[in-house]
Parts: C-alpha cells; sequence; structure tokens
C-alpha cells in the first residue's frame, strides 16, 4: 500500500492538495489527452501529465483517478487547484519531466510489491 | 387574452406575446409627467422643454388633457412670430391617446401605426395618467425578459426531485472550457450520493464527458439533459449546429475535425463519440448540417444495483 502522499518523495514532488480519501494508489496512466483517460478501466490510478488545466481534474475525477500529478513543474491555475480540492482529488506537482516522472513512480510501486 | 401556459424550451416565444399581452400600459409608463397649462405661453413651453431636454409637453387644465405641444409647433410658433402667444392655440389639439389599463401590445402597435415618439396615457377617468415612450418599452422588455431568462435558467438548474431520480437540463457554449464538464461532474456526484455502482456511474460519467465536451469544442453550443430513473440514466444532447457532415466517419477511432488549438488542449482525439457509445447500452446520433446534432445515449442501471 502506497498513498499519494508518500509518492511526493521520490517525485521530488509538492503536495499542492491533498488526497481526501487516503486511496492507495494502484496503477499509474500518463497522457495529455482526455480521451486516453475515458478509456482506461481501472480505478484508483495516478495520472501523469502535462496539461496543467481544469478539464484534467475533471477528467480524473470522471474516472475515478486518485490524484493528478503535473509534471515540468507547470503551475496549475487557480481554477484547477480550487476544483481539485472540491472533487478530492489530490494534485502533485513534480519539477521532473514526464518520463523520469514514470520511473520514479514505477520503482516506487514496485518497491511496494517487492516488500509486502 | 387567455393564460399562455408556463414557460418552457418549446413556448418561449409564446412567453414574449404573454409578456406584451399580461403588461399593462400602466406598468410601462412615465407616470411622472412634466406638463404645460393651456393658457401658458408658447415662450413658457419652449423654456420647459430646453430646461428638461425633452421634445414634447402635454397640455392641461388640472388633469384634463388638451393635446400636446412638440417642437414642431415651437418651430411653427417662431416662424410665424406667436410665441407669445397661449399654448392652446399652438398645440396640437388632436392627440392620440392610450389608456393605462390597455395591454402593452396595443402601444407597441400605436407606435408603428402612427409617427409618433409619445403618446399620452389616460386612466379611467380620462385623466391624464402618464406618458409613454419607445423607450420605456424597450428598458421594460429588457427587464422582463432578463428576469425570465433568470427564472428559466434557475428552473433547468434545480433538482425536480431529492432522490435518485432527477431530470436536469444544462447549457453548454462553444469554447467554453472552464465550464464544460460541469454537468458531468454534477451528474457524477449525484449518482455517487446514491450509491450507484462505480462502474456503471464510471460509464455514465464517461458517456456524459465525451458527448458534453463534443457540445463545447465542436457545436456553437447546447443543451445536455440527463433523465435519471432507478433502471437507467437518459442522456440527450442536442445542439444548436453546425451539424456534423459524416457522421459513419465521426463515430471512427481516430476521425476529427479538431484543429491543433483544441488538441494542445487535450482534446480532438477523434475518440469523443466511439468512446460515448462504447459505454453506452443504447445509443443513437441524428445530425444535420445547418441545423444540428442531437445524441442519445442509454446506460442501464438495472443489473448491478
Amino acid at each position: 500500500m502506497i498513498t499519494i502522499e508518500a509518492l511526493t518523495v521520490p517525485l521530488q514532488g509538492k503536495l499542492l492538495v491533498a488526497d481526501t480519501i487516503g486511496r492507495p494508489v494502484q496503477a499509474v496512466v500518463a497522457s495529455d489527452l482526455m480521451s486516453d483517460v475515458l478509456v482506461v478501466t481501472r480505478e484508483d490510478f495516478l495520472l501523469v501529465t502535462s496539461l496543467a488545466s481544469d478539464q484534467m481534474i475533471r477528467t480524473a475525477d470522471l474516472v475515478g483517478a486518485a490524484g493528478v500529478v503535473l509534471v515540468n513543474g507547470k503551475k496549475p491555475p487557480a481554477s484547477a487547484l480550487k476544483l481539485a480540492g472540491d472533487l478530492g482529488i489530490a494534485l502533485i506537482v513534480t519539477p521532473l519531466p514526464k518520463y523520469e516522472a514514470c520511473l520514479a513512480l514505477g520503482s516506487a510501486l514496485a518497491g511496494r510489491e517487492s516488500t509486502p | 387574452m387567455n393564460r399562455l401556459p408556463d414557460l418552457t424550451p418549446e413556448n418561449s416565444p409564446l412567453s414574449l406575446v404573454e409578456l406584451i399581452y399580461s403588461t399593462r400600459i400602466r406598468e410601462v409608463m412615465t407616470s411622472e409627467v412634466i406638463t404645460i397649462d393651456r393658457h401658458d405661453t408658447m415662450r413658457t413651453a419652449q423654456e420647459r422643454m430646453r430646461d428638461n431636454g425633452i421634445t414634447g409637453l402635454p397640455v392641461v387644465e388640472g388633469k384634463r388633457l388638451f393635446g400636446i405641444v412638440s417642437i414642431h409647433d415651437l418651430i411653427s410658433a417662431m416662424q410665424i412670430e406667436q410665441l407669445d402667444s397661449a399654448v392652446e392655440r399652438m398645440m396640437t389639439s388632436r392627440v392620440i391617446t392610450l389608456e393605462a389599463e390597455m395591454p402593452l401590445s396595443m402601444a407597441i402597435s400605436y407606435f408603428s401605426k402612427y409617427p409618433y415618439g409619445r403618446f399620452p396615457v389616460l386612466n379611467a377617468r380620462q385623466e391624464l395618467a402618464g406618458i409613454i415612450t419607445v423607450r420605456d418599452i424597450n428598458v421594460t422588455l429588457i427587464n422582463r425578459l432578463l428576469q425570465e431568462v433568470s427564472r428559466f435558467e434557475s428552473l433547468m438548474e434545480a433538482d425536480i426531485t431529492p432522490g435518485l431520480e432527477m431530470t436536469r437540463v444544462f447549457h453548454t457554449r462553444r469554447h467554453d472550457f472552464e465550464h464544460g464538464g460541469h454537468a458531468s461532474t454534477t451528474i457524477k456526484k449525484h449518482l455517487s450520493e446514491h450509491h450507484v455502482d462505480r462502474h456503471l456511474i464510471k460509464k455514465v460519467a464517461i458517456a456524459s464527458y465525451e458527448l458534453e465536451m463534443n457540445q463545447v469544442v465542436h457545436s456553437i453550443g447546447g443543451t445536455i439533459s440527463y433523465r435519471i430513473s432507478p433502471d437507467k440514466v437518459e442522456i440527450l444532447v442536442q445542439d444548436r449546429g453546425p451539424g456534423i457532415e459524416d457522421v459513419e466517419a465521426a463515430l471512427t477511432e481516430g476521425f476529427t475535425t479538431a484543429d491543433d488549438w483544441i488538441k494542445s488542449l487535450g482534446f480532438g482525439a477523434g475518440l469523443g463519440l466511439p468512446n460515448a457509445k462504447r459505454v453506452s447500452d443504447e445509443f443513437y446520433i441524428h445530425s444535420k448540417l445547418g441545423v444540428g446534432t442531437t445524441v442519445k445515449a442509454v446506460i442501464n442501471l438495472g443489473e448491478k444495483r
């Protein structure tokens, strides 16, 4: 079990909006395309994206994602922060580029599996 | 005029008709009228018009109307050097009047029938009660219409029943990415609050969101309506155009007409309609170029609840 909050460490990121439910992260999806995110069937995943928009937050909420990771140190607009708070979607911003962010998340999640 | 039915999207032009028939002239007119006594001089009339910035004065004695003195009458009086004559000698005495209890529609028809910018309004005792101008009518109609629109919008945004069952209509506007998705988020929240199965909620959310954002991205605006019953969620989206040229192509994955700007926002991958169709148990689309697109998507809730 690894929480979103714990993942801010390998991501060297900052938790801008905390996860209200404390859902464990089950998977990672990286995409900048809403429709690609909308076809993901699993839930409680972390959405890694470089799109810092309200719509990414909405998309994450609608598919039941646990949180959003904004890469490249993208600053989300105030409206997106508010929306994330309202919808209970965790929001992390990381200075890492998308590929490195995915690698960091990958090893953190793999580490979880090897040490139960 | 009989009372028309309540305001709905189907009869909104009628609501305008109702408005002009049910509003009385007395509600629209200006009741504080600047007048002139019939024994006053044209010079006094000239000064009064100048001081008040108006172009006509009802001529009265007490509350009784005798005529109207207009800027034209004033010019005529100047030409024949009659500025010191009594107003009643120079005024227009055949005045067309309206009555305070008449419907506003009457005033509107008078303005198109006669070349005057104002009409005196008489009360039931045939006394001068006010004056009505085109401006009075415009201001009133705009205010009333704004009230109607607000009422209409609050009606649409309001829940009709407190339970799971619900009928609700939302509006979308072209390229309004700030509010786009609001309808879907609201419906998802409603279904979650009523403990609908998570997977079914996700199907509704996906169909709804794809269709809603399609409207924001591609149409000039429209409505997205939901009818939720214990066995199903029906989503009806209707836009006002421009319509889809090739519906078959639009239902093909990867087909898109979106420009780079839309794509930079994460939309327009050509997956919207196919995605919405994939998660729906019933899916119907009709589109006509220049008219608009209607999509109905149904997600059954029956089996999993």
